[in-house]
C-alpha cells in the first residue's frame, strides 16, 4: 500500500500537474494570442477601467447581493475561497510543495483547515441542492454540471476523512489512496472542463474588448458568401 | 445537448414560429447555410477567442436570470440568458472544436439541423440586447454580444427580421438613404415647417442649415425626429440657437439619419451605414458629429466611430452633453419655475448600461425641473424598456413588448408616480409611449428635449415665461 501511495504522491502527481499546468497554459496562450494578432491596436482602445472595475467587484461580491442568489451567490463564494485556500496552504499539502517546487509556504493552523474543509464540503452541497432545486438553475444544468461538483467533492470530503480517523469508514491509506487520486483526477479535468475559468475568467471578462470590432470584416463575410455585389 | 432539450420539448404546446416576421421565411437548407455563414465569420472577424473562451468556462449557474426582465415575466426556460447562449456555443463546440467534431464521431452526437435554426431564429430575438444580465454574471458573459453574434450570423445565412432589412437596404441602396423613405425635398418642408412652428413660438426667425460647409457640428439625429418628433427637434435647435451656435451647425441632405440598425443584428450594415456618416461629415468638413438623442444612434456612433473609421478620425458627441455643456458654461438658461410636474428619467441602456451616459441628463434635469424622481433601479442598472435590440421597430412584436418584455418597466415607472417620463431616445420613447396607453399608466412620455425646449429663455425671442402665460391665456380664451 505504502508504494501505491509514493506513487499517487510522488511521478503520478507529478504528471497531473504537469499536463494541468499545460493545459491551463494553451488556453491562456490561445487567448492572448487571438487577441493581440487579431484585435492589436484596437486593444487600447477597450474601456479597461470599467472592465478592471466590475472583475474587482466581483472578488467580494457584496455588491452583487440580493434576495433571489443570495444562497447561491454566498456559497460560491465561499466555496471559490476553501477550494483556493486548503489545497495550497493545508499543513500537509505545504509540505508536500516545498518537496515538489522547493517553495515553503505558512501552512493552515489544524483548526482553521478542518472548518474551511468542512464549510467547502457543505457549500459544494448547497451548489447541488441550488441547482437541483431551482428551476431556472435546473433548466441550464447538464449532467457535466453535477460530474464536476462531484469532481471537487471527492477530494475534499476524502482529505477530511483521512484526517479524522473517528469518521473514517476506511482503512487510513485507503481513504488516502482514494484522496490522492480524485484530486489528480480533478488537476487532470481542470483544462478540459469549464473549470478551465481558473485562468480563464478574465478573458471571459473582456467582452468591452470584443465589441471592438474587427474594421472591414463585415465586407468580406458578406463578399466570401454572396459575391463581391453582394446586397443588404 | 441542445437538441435534446428540443426533443423533451416536443410536447410542449408549440409556439408561433418567431415573434417577428422573417424576411424570407422560406430559405433552405438553412443549417448548412448557417453553418457556411459560421464559418465565414469565424474566419474574417475576432469572435473566435470569445467563443473559446466562453465555451471552455460557462458556468451556466443561473445566476443572472433574475436580472432579465424578460424572463422575470414569462418564466420560459428558453428565455435563460445562458440557456439561449448556449444554443450558439453548442454549434460552435459541436462544429467548429476538435472536441466537438471527436464527440460526434466517435460518440454519434448531434449536428446542427433546420429546426435548431429555426429554433435560434426564434430565441435570439426574445432578447432586447440590453446586457442588463451581463451585470450580474461573476464571468461577465455578455450575452447581448453572444445574442447579437446570432442574428449576425443568421442574417448572413439569409434570415432576418423584415422590418429591420427593409429599413437598412433603404438606408444603404436606396434613393433616400435613410431607414424611413424620407425623400430631400420632404426634408427641407419638414425644416421650414419647424422654422415657422419656432418663429411663432419663441419668437425668432431663423432658418435651418442644410448642406452648410465647414461647420463645427454636423447633426445626425433618428430620421424619425424628422417625422415624429418636432418638439424633440426644436427642442435641440432651441439650444442651438440660444447658446449662440446657430452658424455652427449644419444638417446633412445626403445623409441624415443616425439610425442604425447594425447595432442590433449585422456588422456588415453596422459598418457601412458608420462609413456613410463619416463620408457625410467628411462631405460637409464638419469638425464633429453632433447625434441627436437616441440611444442606439448614440452608441453606434460613439463607439464605431473610432473602430471603423479609425481613432481620433472625427470627434461623436452626444446632443445631451452638448446640451449639459451650454448650461454649464451658461451659454444657456433653462427657467426652474416652469416645468412643476413630477418628471423621472429612463435610462436608455445603449448609453447607459453600454455607454457613459449616466449622469448628464440628470444634471440637466435637475437644473430645471423642481420635481425629479428616480426609477429603482436606474443608472447603469436600469429595466430595458423591453423594446431595444430593434424589437420595437417590429410592429408585429407589440403584443410581446407590451405583456412580456415592457411589464416590468410599466410596473417601474407605475411606483414612480411621475406625471413625466423624459426617454432620450427613439427607441424607448416609441416603446415607453405605447405601454403607457396598453397598461393606463398615468403619465406622458417625451424626449429630453422636449422639456428642455419649454423651459429655455430664448434670447432676443421669448422667455419661458412669456411662452408660458400665453399659453395660458389661449387656453382660458
Ligand atoms: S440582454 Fe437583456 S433581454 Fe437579453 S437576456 Fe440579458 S437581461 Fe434579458
Ligand atoms: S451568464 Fe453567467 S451568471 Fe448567467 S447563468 Fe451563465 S454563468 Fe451564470
Amino acid at each position: 500500500m505504502e508504494h501505491w501511495l509514493e506513487l499517487a504522491r510522488g511521478p503520478l502527481f507529478a504528471f497531473t500537474f504537469l499536463v494541468m499546468g499545460l493545459g491551463l497554459a494553451r488556453h491562456v496562450l490561445l487567448q492572448v494570442h487571438g487577441l493581440v494578432t487579431r484585435k492589436g491596436q484596437r486593444l487600447r482602445q477597450a474601456p479597461w477601467r470599467r472592465i478592471a472595475s466590475s472583475t474587482l467587484s466581483w472578488a467580494v461580491p457584496v455588491g452583487h447581493l440580493d434576495r433571489s442568489t443570495l444562497v447561491m451567490t454566498t456559497a460560491s463564494f465561499l466555496f471559490h475561497i476553501g477550494a483556493v485556500v486548503v489545497p495550497v496552504f493545508l499543513a500537509a499539502h505545504v509540505a508536500l510543495w516545498s518537496g515538489f517546487l522547493g517553495v515553503s509556504l505558512p501552512a493552515l493552523g489544524e483548526g482553521a483547515a478542518d472548518l474551511l474543509t468542512a464549510l467547502t464540503i457543505v457549500c459544494v452541497l448547497v451548489l447541488v441542492a441550488y441547482r437541483l432545486m431551482t428551476p431556472r438553475a435546473r433548466a441550464l444544468t447538464r449532467a457535466s454540471d453535477y460530474g464536476v461538483l462531484g469532481l471537487v467533492l471527492v477530494p475534499f470530503l476524502s482529505g477530511f476523512l483521512a484526517a479524522h480517523p473517528t469518521l473514517n469508514p476506511l482503512p487510513w491509506s485507503w481513504m488516502m489512496l482514494l484522496h490522492i487520486l480524485s484530486a489528480e483526477l480533478l488537476l487532470l479535468a481542470i483544462p478540459f472542463t469549464k473549470l478551465a475559468h481558473v485562468v480563464l475568467f478574465p478573458f471571459d471578462r473582456l467582452s468591452e474588448v470584443h465589441w471592438q470590432l474587427r474594421p472591414g470584416a463585415g465586407d468580406r463575410v458578406a463578399a466570401a458568401l454572396y459575391g463581391e455585389e453582394a446586397h443588404v | 445537448m441542445a437538441t435534446e432539450v428540443l426533443q423533451q420539448d416536443a410536447q410542449a404546446p408549440a409556439r408561433a414560429a418567431t415573434l417577428y416576421h422573417i424576411e424570407n421565411p422560406e430559405v433552405e437548407n438553412k443549417a448548412e447555410r448557417f453553418l457556411n455563414a459560421f464559418a465565414a465569420v469565424l474566419h474574417f472577424t475576432d469572435y473566435k477567442a470569445l467563443l473559446d473562451s466562453y465555451c471552455a468556462s460557462s458556468a451556466k449557474c443561473g445566476r443572472c436570470v433574475a436580472s432579465c426582465q424578460v424572463y422575470q415575466v414569462s418564466r420560459d426556460p428558453r428565455d435563460i440568458p445562458c440557456y439561449r447562449s448556449n444554443l450558439l456555443l453548442d454549434v460552435y463546440r459541436r462544429h467548429f472544436t476538435v472536441g466537438g467534431w471527436l464527440k460526434a464521431h466517435i460518440g454519434g452526437g448531434w449536428s446542427l439541423t433546420d429546426a435548431l435554426v429555426d429554433e435560434m431564429a426564434d430565441i435570439f430575438y426574445r432578447c432586447t440586447a440590453c446586457r442588463r444580465c451581463t451585470l450580474e454574471c461573476p464571468l461577465g458573459i455578455d450575452h447581448g454580444l453572444i445574442t447579437r453574434l446570432g442574428r449576425y450570423i443568421l442574417s448572413m445565412a439569409g434570415i432576418a427580421p423584415k422590418a429591420l432589412q427593409v429599413s437598412v437596404r433603404e438606408q444603404l441602396e436606396g434613393e433616400t438613404r435613410n431607414t424611413s423613405k424620407l425623400p430631400e425635398p420632404a426634408l427641407v418642408d419638414t425644416l421650414e415647417f419647424l422654422a415657422e412652428e419656432m418663429a411663432e413660438s419663441l419668437g425668432v426667425k431663423l432658418e435651418f442649415p442644410l448642406d452648410q460647409p465647414d461647420r463645427d457640428y454636423g447633426f445626425f439625429c433618428a430620421v424619425s425626429d424628422y417625422l415624429m418628433e418636432p418638439d424633440t427637434l426644436m427642442g435641440n435647435a432651441a439650444v442651438l440657437y440660444a447658446a449662440g451656435d446657430w452658424d455652427r451647425w449644419t444638417i446633412g441632405s445626403r445623409n441624415f439619419d443616425a439610425i442604425n440598425y447594425g447595432l442590433f443584428y449585422s456588422d456588415w450594415h453596422l459598418e457601412r451605414i458608420i462609413k456613410r456618416l463619416v463620408g457625410e461629415a467628411k462631405r460637409l468638413r464638419a469638425g464633429t458629429l453632433l447625434i441627436g438623442e437616441c440611444g442606439h444612434a448614440s452608441r453606434s456612433a460613439c463607439q464605431f466611430v473610432p473602430v471603423f473609421a479609425g481613432q481620433d478620425e472625427l470627434p461623436v458627441k452626444s446632443f445631451i452633453e452638448y446640451t449639459l455643456e451650454c448650461i454649464e458654461d451658461e451659454r444657456i438658461h433653462l427657467d426652474p419655475d416652469i416645468v412643476t410636474e413630477k418628471v423621472t428619467y429612463h435610462d436608455p441602456c445603449n448609453i447607459a448600461r453600454s455607454g457613459w451616459i449616466v449622469e448628464q441628463p440628470r444634471r440637466i434635469l435637475r437644473s430645471f425641473v423642481k420635481d425629479f424622481v428616480e426609477m429603482t433601479p436606474h443608472g447603469r442598472t436600469n429595466y430595458c424598456c423591453g423594446g431595444g435590440g430593434g424589437l420595437v421597430s417590429m410592429d408585429e412584436t407589440h403584443e410581446w413588448r407590451m405583456k412580456v418584455a415592457g411589464r416590468v418597466k410599466a410596473e417601474q415607472i407605475r411606483a414612480t408616480e411621475a406625471e413625466i417620463v423624459v426617454a432620450p431616445c427613439a427607441n424607448c420613447k416609441k416603446q415607453l409611449k405605447e405601454l403607457v396607453d396598453y397598461h393606463e399608466l398615468p403619465c406622458r412620455v417625451m424626449g429630453l428635449h422636449d422639456l428642455v425646449l419649454r423651459a429655455i429663455d430664448i434670447p432676443g425671442g421669448k422667455s419661458a415665461r412669456q411662452r408660458q402665460d400665453e399659453a395660458a391665456l389661449a387656453a382660458t380664451a
